[in-house]
């Protein structure tokens, strides 16, 4: 069974059809890039998954939930138990450590466990960072803080959204050999995107045009050069 | 965590604390001197003088033992004090004029009437008077000067002590001489009251002057045989002298009544009072004094006869009226009067101050609430993205409200504590400046004042907190 899949999925806000009959299925441990130009519904369809908007028509079914009926309080729910999110801008709380941001995601999630978010850290290379304040971070690092966030409460689906957007090319790498790694050890990443290089890291590409699913492309390339 | 994050959020969380802290304090503050006003404010209040007045009731005798046992029913720590008065006309015989003289308790005058103003002192030693201004005046008497009273009561009401003029009796009298100094005689009657012999002491005269009235035997023999009134030529160059040889004959009692009753006396003037008022026209003198003088006493032996007791009472009108009504169920020989001029305007002032100080309060409690509000909605909008982020991170709504409130009642609670003390000190200076006395701190005000704090904080954050829970994770998140 697929972990995620959108079934005919419609998003219209008015005249605007945002999504537009989509159906896109991602396997579990599969690593899916979604590309596309400003306007093409990427970030519609981000909120959609991420449970944080619900489509207008259609179904969409995570781990076998259609979360496209529950109500706005399961989405809470699900997303907080299944899905790591990755944003562009980092979103870091500015006024906690580095470690302290990892445990307010551990805090909704069940308990804060102070020596789990620091193997997190460790896991991202940032463990001497952990006592710093996100204004004591470089882009980078705050990115790759991010990333522990995103998996500390081992979430089925992660949920990167231009997570490169604001890094320099040596962060970049950083931040998409932490994927690397982690869709080896069998988490499912879903990464919007603009920029091909990020996309062609991905197993498979999801081309949007317009809200509706352009044309898929299979990374031939894919674990040659990681 | 959390203080954490409350520390390193200081700046605005500061700004938060400090409108609770400041409102708490205006709240404690002003509810201690709301609380206190009436205590304060009814001190001020005494210095009108009386709010009650004791008369006697019917045909009854006010005496100071019926006084002190009508006081009884009023707590001790409530009475400011109980000045008893006793009117009696007094003459001045060097003057031919007589005056109103009030027997009385300097000490209780000095609570019940404080804005007598007396040049010079009260008196505190026997045989010393206070004079009113009206009385100086026309007197020309000044602060030391003698000033002789004798009473024509009605142990005598021929006025003269003609009842003491009996066969073979021994009499006394004194009279103001020269420069106001006292002169003394003594007299033995024969069988007929007709005057047997005299002696005069008039050392205090001029000497071989006024001091020859007691030594002239020629000048002294015209007395020999006179009853009253007697007349005598006088003794040339000491006329004043003289005259007050035949004052003092006149007055002169025997010498048992003269003792007691003293019906002349030569009193001191220590002070002179100025009130404005009636006053100005007594002469006021011990209770004591005036006794010895008009030989008045309660038949009873319960004290002086006192005409009326003065009363301020730390009270308002209801429990004055409830006082009175006490005095009057266990003392019916008294009757209780409210000066309603004082005792009313005392409620209705103290009506209005606290009147006002709720008002105050109130609206210092509205404006509390709008700058924490304010304040609160800045830090929402401030942390927009935060919420939105915590919400994404899977914060329910509940727990984002928790949180708010969570601060907003830590921030109540640390305000009040702040409010609690700073208020005491605010309230200390105003009373102090104002008032010009020190308050007690109630301890009720520390709970009462975080509870209210916490409450404000809780109500003020409720619109904030609407608003951060309808924050969209999706759009405060969104990249560029």
């Amino acid at each position: 069974m697929a972990l995620l899949e959108l079934k005919n999925v419609s998003k219209i806000y008015g005249e605007l059809k945002a999504l537009d009959n989509v159906n896109i299925k991602v396997e579990k441990g599969e690593w899916v890039a979604i590309m596309g130009p400003s306007g093409s519904g990427k970030s519609t369809m981000m909120n959609i998954i991420g449970c944080m908007d619900k489509p207008s028509l259609g179904e969409v079914l995570l781990d076998g939930v259609d979360i496209s009926k529950e109500p706005q309080k399961r989405l809470t729910d699900i997303r907080r138990d299944k899905i790591g999110l990755i944003f562009q801008q980092f979103h870091m709380v500015t006024y906690l450590t580095a470690v302290e941001n990892i445990m307010v995601s551990q805090y909704y999630h069940s308990m804060p466990d102070e020596e789990e978010a620091l193997q997190a850290l460790e896991r991202v290379g940032l463990r001497e960072r952990a006592r710093h304040l996100p204004s004591q971070l470089s882009g980078g690092e705050q990115q790759r803080v991010c990333v522990a966030r995103a998996l500390i409460n081992h979430p089925e689906l992660i949920l990167a959204d231009e997570p490169t957007g604001n890094l320099d090319e040596t962060n970049e790498n950083i931040v998409l050999d932490l994927f690397s790694q982690l869709h080896n050890e069998g988490t499912t990443l879903i990464v919007v995107t603009h920029d091909p290089e990020v996309a062609e890291a991905a197993q498979r590409t999801i081309v949007l045009e317009h809200g509706r699913v352009a044309r898929e492309v299979i990374n031939e390339n894919f674990g040659k050069n990681r | 965590m959390i203080t954490a994050s409350l520390l390193r959020r200081r700046s605005r969380m500061l700004i938060a604390l400090l409108s609770i802290g400041i409102g708490a304090t205006i709240l404690s503050g002003l509810v201690t001197i709301a609380y206190d006003v009436p205590r304060q404010m009814g001190a001020q209040f005494r210095s009108y003088g009386a709010n009650m007045i004791l008369l006697p009731a019917g045909d009854t005798v006010l005496t100071e033992g019926t006084l002190e046992k009508a006081l009884e029913v009023i707590p001790e720590e409530n009475i400011a004090g109980a000045s008893p008065y006793r009117y009696v006309r007094l003459d001045m015989p060097s003057r031919q004029q007589s005056f109103t003289a009030a027997g009385t308790d300097f000490s209780q005058v000095v609570k019940t009437s404080p804005y007598f103003s007396v040049e010079g002192d009260y008196p505190s030693n026997p045989r010393e008077i206070l004079i009113g201004k009206e009385i100086a005046d026309t007197i020309g008497a000044k602060i030391g000067s003698s000033i002789q009273l004798s009473y024509k009561g009605s142990a005598s009401d021929d006025g003269n002590g003609a009842a003491d003029w009996t066969a073979g009796a021994h009499l006394m009298g004194s009279a103001e001489g020269f420069n106001e100094a006292v002169l003394t005689v003594e007299l033995t009657l024969d069988e007929d009251a007709r005057i047997a012999s005299i002696d005069v002491d008039a050392s205090s005269q001029t000497e071989e002057i006024g001091a020859l009235v007691g030594t002239d035997r020629e000048y002294l023999d015209q007395f020999i045989g006179q009853t009253l009134p007697v007349s005598a030529d006088a003794l040339s160059g000491a006329t004043i002298s003289s005259q007050a040889v035949v004052n003092a004959v006149n007055s002169a009692r025997s010498g048992e009544n003269a003792q007691a009753l003293e019906l002349t006396g030569i009193y001191n003037v220590t002070g002179i009072l100025s009130t404005g008022g009636e006053e100005e026209a007594y002469i006021f003198m011990s209770l004591t004094d005036l006794s010895k003088l008009t030989g008045e006493e309660a038949p009873d032996g319960s004290g002086s006869v006192l005409d009326v007791a003065e009363l301020s009472v730390f009270a308002d009108v209801n429990e004055l009226e409830a006082y009175s009504e006490d005095i009057k169920r266990e003392n019916p020989e008294i009757n209780p009067r409210l000066v309603k001029r004082v005792a009313h305007s005392e409620a209705s002032v103290l009506g209005k101050l606290q009147a006002l100080v709720i008002l105050v309060t109130v609206v210092v409690l509205l404006l509390t609430m709008i700058c924490v509000s304010t304040t609160m909605m800045a830090v929402v909008s401030e942390r927009r993205r935060e919420i939105g982020l915590r919400k994404a991170l899977g914060a329910s709504d509940r727990s984002i409200r928790t949180e708010f409130l969570g601060e907003g009642l830590f921030l109540g609670g640390l305000g009040g504590l702040m409010g609690v003390a700073l208020g005491f000190g605010f309230a200390q200076f105003v009373s102090v400046h104002v008032f010009g006395s020190a308050i007690r701190f109630q301890p009720l005000l520390l709970p009462v004042t975080v509870v209210v704090s916490m409450l404000i904080a809780a109500v003020s954050c409720q619109l904030p907190i609407k608003r951060a829970v309808a924050i969209d994770p999706a759009i405060v998140l969104k990249g560029e």
